[in-house]
Formats: C-alpha cells, sequence, structure tokens
C-alpha cells in the first residue's frame, strides 16, 4: 500500500491545521537542537584553532605604549594598533634562561585597504626565528614569503595572485591563511624586509604616529616558547623582572578569558536547548493525547471493525512519526541554512572565536537533530499509542466515556 | 479560508518579495558610504538586490491577484529561477567589501540568501501542489 493511501497518512492530511501545529513544534525543537549543538561545536573548534595559531608560550610588548587589555584587544578582537621597543630589548629577553626559541614580530596598521575604508592589521614576522606563523604560511602559500609578498587572513575577500597596496607599496598576495573564526583572519603577514620598507613608507608619508624610528632597530612584540623542564610562570616573572620598560604575558591567560567566556556562552545554550526540548515534549505529549481522545469514536468503530490493538497503536505512532520527521526535516534545512550563512554575524556579534566544524561534523550535528527530535516526538506519542490500544469500544461507542 | 488555501503562494511571496525589496535598503542594507563620499563595491550589489526585489514583489503581486490557475502557475515558475539569481547577486554577480566581517558579508549577503532561498522554495511547493492538482483533476 502506498504511504499516501495510508490511513495514518490520511488522518494527518485530513487536518490540516492540527498537523501543521504539531509540525510547527517540532520543526522549533529541531531549530534549537541543530542550532545549540552546532553553536557549542564551532565555539570549540575555533578556540582550538586560536590556540594553535598563536603558537608561542610568552608574549613580551612594550610597558609604556600598550596594556594588557590593549594588546589583548590586538591579538583577540582584531584592534588595530602598532607601537615599537628597541630591539636591545629582544636581545636582553634571548639571553634569559629557559627560552627554547625566540622571535619577534613587527606590527603596522593600513590607512586604507585598497577598497574600503577600514585599516588592516599588518604582522611582520622574521623567517629565520619565526615558530608561530611560519608553519601556518608555509602550509597556505607552499613556500617561504619572498620581498613584498603578503600572505592575507581568510576574512580578505582577495585573491591569490593579485596585488595590494599600503603606503604607496604594492605588495603581491601569495596565499590566505585557514580561517580561525577570530578577528586575526582580517591580518595580514609579511616577511620583515616588507614590513620594514612598509614602515618605512608609512614615516615617509607622515602617516606614522611614530615619526623617529628606524625600522631596523625596533620590534613590536617578542614572541617566546619555554624549554621543557621550566614552568612558564617561572620564565615570564624572569623576563618582567630582568627586561624592564616591556611587560610579558602568558598567552593562555588571554586565551582563558576567551575560554571562560565560551563555557558560559556554552552553557546557557545547552540550558536553552534543553528547556526548549523539554517544553516541546511536554505540548507534543499534550496535543497527541488531545487529538487521540478526540477521536476515539474512530478508533473505536475501527477496533469493532475488526482492528488489532496493534494496529490502533501503529496507526498514533506512524502519525507521530510522520509529524515529527516532516517538522524536524524543515527545521534541520533552515536550521543549518541560518547557521552557514549568519556564522560571520555570530562571530562579529559574539566576539569569540566561532569556527564552523568541517562538512562531516556538521552532518553528524544534523543526524543527532534529527534523532532527538524524532525519538522526542516517538516518546511523546508512547503513552497515547497505548493508551487507544486499550480502549472498550463498547462502551465509547456508547458514550459512556 | 478557502481563499487562503488558494491564494497561500501569493501571500507568502508578497511578503517575503517585499521583505527583501525594502530590507536590502533599511534592516539588512549594505556598507555605507566612504569617508570621501564615495561607494564600497557592496553599494551596486545592493542596488541589484532592490532592483530584483522590486521585480519579484511584482509578480507575488500577480500571483495574488491573477485567478487564472494556468498564469499563475507560470508565475511561480518564473519567481523559482528569478530568486536563485537573487540569492547569487551579493558575492558572484556583484563583489563584495574586502573583509568578509564587514556589514556586507555578515547581514546583507545572508539575509539576502536566505530570503531568496525562502522564496524559491515557497514557490516550488507552489508550483508542486498546483501540478499534482491539476494532474489529479484530468484523471
Amino acid at each position: 500500500m502506498k504511504l499516501t493511501e495510508s490511513l495514518s497518512f490520511r488522518n494527518v492530511t485530513g487536518r490540516p491545521g492540527r498537523s501543521a501545529a504539531l509540525v510547527i513544534l517540532t520543526f522549533l525543537m529541531a531549530v534549537s537542537v541543530v542550532c545549540g549543538t552546532l553553536t557549542v561545536t564551532s565555539l570549540r573548534t575555533g578556540l582550538g584553532a586560536l590556540e594553535a595559531r598563536l603558537g608561542a608560550d610568552i608574549m613580551t610588548v612594550p610597558a609604556s605604549a600598550v596594556s594588557k587589555q590593549n594588546f589583548e584587544n590586538i591579538v583577540m578582537q582584531g584592534s588595530k594598533g602598532y607601537f615599537y621597543m628597541d630591539r636591545s630589548y629582544y636581545d636582553k629577553a634571548a639571553e634569559r634562561e629557559g627560552i627554547e626559541k625566540i622571535s619577534f614580530q613587527l606590527y603596522l596598521a593600513s590607512a586604507s585597504a585598497g577598497c574600503c575604508s577600514v585599516p588592516l592589521q599588518i604582522i611582520g614576522y622574521d623567517p629565520e626565528t619565526d615558530f608561530t606563523v611560519s608553519p601556518w604560511i608555509r602550509k597556505s602559500a607552499g613556500r617561504e614569503l619572498g620581498d613584498l609578498d603578503v600572505v592575507v587572513g581568510n576574512d580578505l575577500s582577495v585573491f591569490v595572485g593579485s596585488t595590494i597596496t599600503f603606503y604607496g607599496v604594492e605588495c603581491n598576495v601569495a596565499a590566505k591563511l585557514d580561517k580561525t573564526g577570530t578577528d586575526l583572519d582580517t591580518a595580514v603577514y609579511t616577511n620583515l624586509n616588507t614590513i620594514k620598507k612598509l614602515i618605512a613608507s608609512s614615516v615617509e608619508l607622515g602617516m606614522n604616529e611614530f615619526t623617529d624610528i628606524d625600522p631596523d632597530r625596533v620590534v613590536s612584540c617578542i614572541l617566546i616558547k619555554v624549554a621543557d623542564g621550566y614552568p612558564v610562570d617561572e620564565v615570564l616573572n624572569d623576563l618582567n623582572l630582568h627586561v624592564r620598560r616591556t611587560k610579558s604575558f602568558r598567552t593562555k591567560d588571554m586565551i582563558s578569558g576567551v575560554s571562560d567566556s565560551l563555557t558560559g556562552v556554552s552553557d546557557i545554550v545547552g540550558v536553552l536547548m534543553c528547556a526548549v526540548w523539554l517544553l516541546g515534549l511536554a505540548v507534543l505529549f499534550l496535543a497527541f493525547r488531545m487529538s487521540v481522545n478526540e477521536r476515539k469514536k474512530e478508533f473505536a468503530v475501527l477496533r469493532i471493525a475488526g482492528a488489532s490493538k496493534k494496529k490502533l497503536a501503529g496507526i498514533v505512532m506512524s502519525e507521530a512519526l510522520m509529524i515529527t520527521l516532516a517538522g524536524a526535516a524543515v527545521g534541520i534545512i533552515i536550521g543549518l541554512l541560518m547557521m552557514i550563512s549568519f556564522n560571520g554575524l555570530i562571530e562579529e556579534s559574539t566576539g569569540l572565536p566561532f569556527l564552523l566544524p568541517d562538512g562531516g561534523a556538521v552532518a553528524l550535528c544534523a543526524v543527532f537533530a534529527l534523532a532527538v527530535s524524532v525519538i522526542g516526538g516517538m516518546i511523546s506519542a508512547v503513552w497515547t499509542a497505548g493508551r487507544i490500544s486499550r480502549i472498550d469500544a463498547g462502551v465509547i461507542l456508547r458514550g459512556e466515556n | 479560508m478557502k481563499i487562503l488555501k488558494q491564494r497561500w503562494a501569493g501571500i507568502v511571496l508578497t511578503a517575503l518579495s517585499l521583505f527583501l525589496t525594502i530590507g536590502v535598503k533599511t534592516v539588512f542594507a549594505a556598507c555605507g558610504p566612504k569617508e570621501d563620499g564615495s561607494w564600497m563595491a557592496c553599494h551596486w550589489a545592493e542596488q541589484a538586490v532592490f532592483a530584483s526585489g522590486i521585480v519579484l514583489s511584482c509578480i507575488s503581486v500577480m500571483i495574488l491577484l491573477i485567478s487564472d490557475e494556468k498564469v499563475r502557475l507560470g508565475l511561480s515558475l518564473a519567481v523559482i529561477p528569478a530568486a536563485a539569481v537573487t540569492a547569487l547577486i551579493p558575492g558572484v554577480f556583484s563583489g563584495l567589501c574586502m573583509m568578509t566581517n564587514m556589514h556586507c558579508h555578515t547581514v546583507t549577503r545572508p539575509s539576502v540568501t536566505v530570503i531568496s532561498v525562502l522564496i524559491a522554495a515557497a514557490a516550488l511547493v507552489d508550483v508542486i501542489i498546483k501540478l499534482r492538482s491539476r494532474k489529479g483533476g484530468s484523471r
């Protein structure tokens, strides 16, 4: 027998208003599950990508030029800014004990990025000593960067092979980095020679706040990887004590703020998801019960016509399956469409690393949401199905119940 | 109730098309002008979506008002490719700003995509229902 000819299907389509209300309810349950699960997964994926990109254990910056908050804003929130300290601080830090790898970066904020009036953060690294961004750049570009080559963050809509101009210096876009889900995705990375050229050009054009700096004699940020066997806190204290006029931060402390916020957001999403799900389950239970109560006489007639108890329960369960499956399928499609389309807006409005997982994980979330919604709907119909299978047809038709 | 059943597609399509047309100039408009007064690249995508939204709104109003079933079927069919093309305007047929964390990428493009997909889906469901009822009627 075709599905469209079955009694359950006719029952569902025969009362479009009631069925639509139940479909909308399961739709809302599926949307809340798929969006909630994807949000939590994306936040965790983003944090993982951010930890991997930052790389260093300790970051040292000039104390006078920047507070921890400002520096965090530049690294984590994508605020544009630059500050410099004498290169001798880098040499002093390199002499301290417990340092396995040490490198430095030079920062510069562009005045304009060609098409849009929004400045970009330009980060110059030393390819000879770098251990943080080089692995990412090699992975994306497939080679070391040449002079006047730049690697752009994933959020910049420029094509590999095109050119981009900063302070009158034309640079080649050599590669695009993988997405991190943070504002690091709007940064531009380049080697030391190029950033020095850009800084010199910005000074020449009178567009740099630091009018008398020699790009060969300054650094913006020192990146340190602590050697095995040395506690990071000990090396951090040593640097703060002996390399004066600088301020060192533990990278994990900066991420811990993000991690705390992420835990808070995940908890709220989890509670909301559970609340919507439990509420939906309760309403579905009542709706199925009321809808079957209304049709008691129909079921009693079916029973007298020879339908078994199992058959009656089967009709109720297949009605519930059709309704929950339809609602869940539409809910998952709409939920995925919203999450995939608006992930950039979520990233911007939460200020947290938000990176959608790969296709396989997204599909897994969809399957999970479908299973949870359909199983939830079926559970709420089980009691009603059991009750209808035990009806006394005679009593109901005599109108005594 | 009968009118609602017959004209649901016209009502839904008109509401969505008008939301797209008005929204692209208000709630999910593209980025504003630069400091020098010139427009960013995404402004022209906004203009194109606005024009396309007007066309979709006109077709949707016709679906709502015209009583000939065959004409309404043809108009619903026309909505599907028109909505699909509208969804592709920002970012594919017309460029957006450089940084994907800008308003045109985070708000305008996804809003236009979602509304256009919903318009195309509603028109597709309407076409399927109309074709099925025609098939059922001709038996």
